[in-house]
């Protein structure tokens, strides 16, 4: 036999097929393939301990930083301006305002107010002196912020008039300690004449005679400047 | 259909026959042959869709897979052959009785022959002869000059020759 009719012999073999129906069939199940893991369905617990295992790295790292963050939050909470955690402490309060409704946001303003003259006065009797310029800086940032939530408020709540008031005794300590703050004239004014409008619309109403008597002290109680205590009596002939 | 489906479609048409001849030659059965196809060719599927990775030469590929999977399949199974080649009749509705019946004979006997060649000879003599394969790509699927497979194709067709004459 030569070579050639060898190779002739050996190409006779082309003739060796597949079957045609199970070609088809094969591509057929070769597609539906495509998605084995989508198609197994992977039930919840199947698929967490592969995700923790794929991204463990990842994860510990996220851990790692909650940690760290929960124990700054926790430690920045009794920090006082000048402090190196005090940011955090900000940050945190601010996080925290943006998730309150925009009705409830001026009573948080006033609140963050008080606790920024806390801060203020507990720096003052401690004779911290480093820390005063900050601390000044802060109080009168967050006054600021009260000052435009009073200018745009329609509605005098108790939350307000309660929050005032302690702003104004807290005031009265700091100054009592020797501390002026600047800047907080424009909280007097804007409480002045949240007051005067609120006096004018009253006057307009017809009122009775015990709420005619609150007032009377109203109106006193503006003219001596005791704007909070104003303010308390217009809640209350408002409210009852 | 998407075009990486589309390519891997056209793919699998102009290689169907040629993996399943070369399987086929391999394990002499067809439920076997038609098996160790659809996963070599499944287990080129999930490699095409990975564009990461990049195949130069799909049909070389595929022919690596089916080779491996041939391999695995006689270590898994220890078997040497799963039938005797004599048993097998191919499948070829074309042709008549009597036509198929002497083709049949002389297509029985080289494959009988080629199954006694050792594993290197039969994959030239295949890849080359019934595949069309040139040297170079056979080269390439080997991993081997040249040169080696020229030497190697010389070889195995005198191994085959002397097969036959033994036969005759």
């Amino acid at each position: 036999m030569t070579e050639t009719e060898l190779i002739k012999k050996i190409q006779e073999l082309k003739k060796i097929r597949p079957r045609k129906d199970w070609v088809v069939l094969a591509k057929r199940e070769i597609f539906r393939e495509e998605y084995p893991v989508i198609e197994k369905r992977l039930s919840i617990l199947e698929i967490f301990p592969r995700l923790f295992h794929y991204y463990r790295p990842v994860l510990a790292t996220f851990v790692f930083l909650g940690i760290i963050a929960i124990a700054a939050l926790g430690l920045a909470q009794n920090t006082l301006p000048g402090d190196t955690l005090y940011s955090v402490k900000r940050i945190s309060e601010k996080g925290r305002v943006v998730f309150i409704s925009e009705i409830n946001k001026p009573k948080a303003h006033l609140e963050l107010a008080n606790k920024r003259l806390e801060e203020l006065t507990k720096i003052a009797e401690n004779n911290q002196i480093q820390k005063l310029a900050p601390a000044i800086n802060e109080v009168q940032a967050s006054v600021s912020q009260v000052v435009k939530d009073l200018k745009a408020s329609k509605k005098i709540t108790e939350e307000i008039v309660e929050q005032t008031k302690k702003i104004e005794e807290s005031q009265e300590k700091v100054e009592a300690l020797g501390v002026i703050v600047g800047g907080v004239e424009e909280f007097d004014n804007t409480l002045s004449q949240l007051v005067e409008r609120e006096i004018k619309d009253l006057e307009n109403k017809i009122l009775s005679e015990e709420k005619t008597r609150l007032l009377e002290q109203a109106k006193a109680d503006f003219e001596n400047g005791n704007f909070s205590a104003a303010l308390e009596k217009i809640w209350l002939i408002s409210n009852n | 259909m998407n075009d990486c489906q589309k390519k891997f479609s056209q793919l699998y048409d102009q290689c169907i026959d040629k993996i399943y001849r070369f399987v086929f030659l391999k394990v002499n059965s067809q439920e076997v042959a038609e098996d160790l196809t659809s996963e070599t060719f499944l287990r080129g599927w999930r490699t095409f869709q990975n564009q990461d990775r990049k195949i130069d030469n799909p049909s070389a590929f595929l022919y690596q897979i089916a080779r491996n999977l041939v391999v695995d399949f006689y270590r898994e199974k220890g078997k040497a052959q799963l039938v005797s080649p004599e048993l097998v009749s191919i499948n070829d509705p074309n042709n008549n009785p009597e036509e198929a019946a002497l083709l049949g004979s002389d297509i029985d006997t080289v494959r009988h022959c080629l199954t006694n060649l050792k594993e290197d000879y039969q994959n030239v003599i295949i890849w080359h002869y019934l595949d069309d394969l040139p040297v170079p790509e056979i080269a390439k699927i080997t991993k081997k000059p040249e040169g080696t497979i020229r030497v190697t194709l010389h070889r195995a067709l005198k191994a085959l020759k002397n097969e036959m004459g033994q036969i005759a």
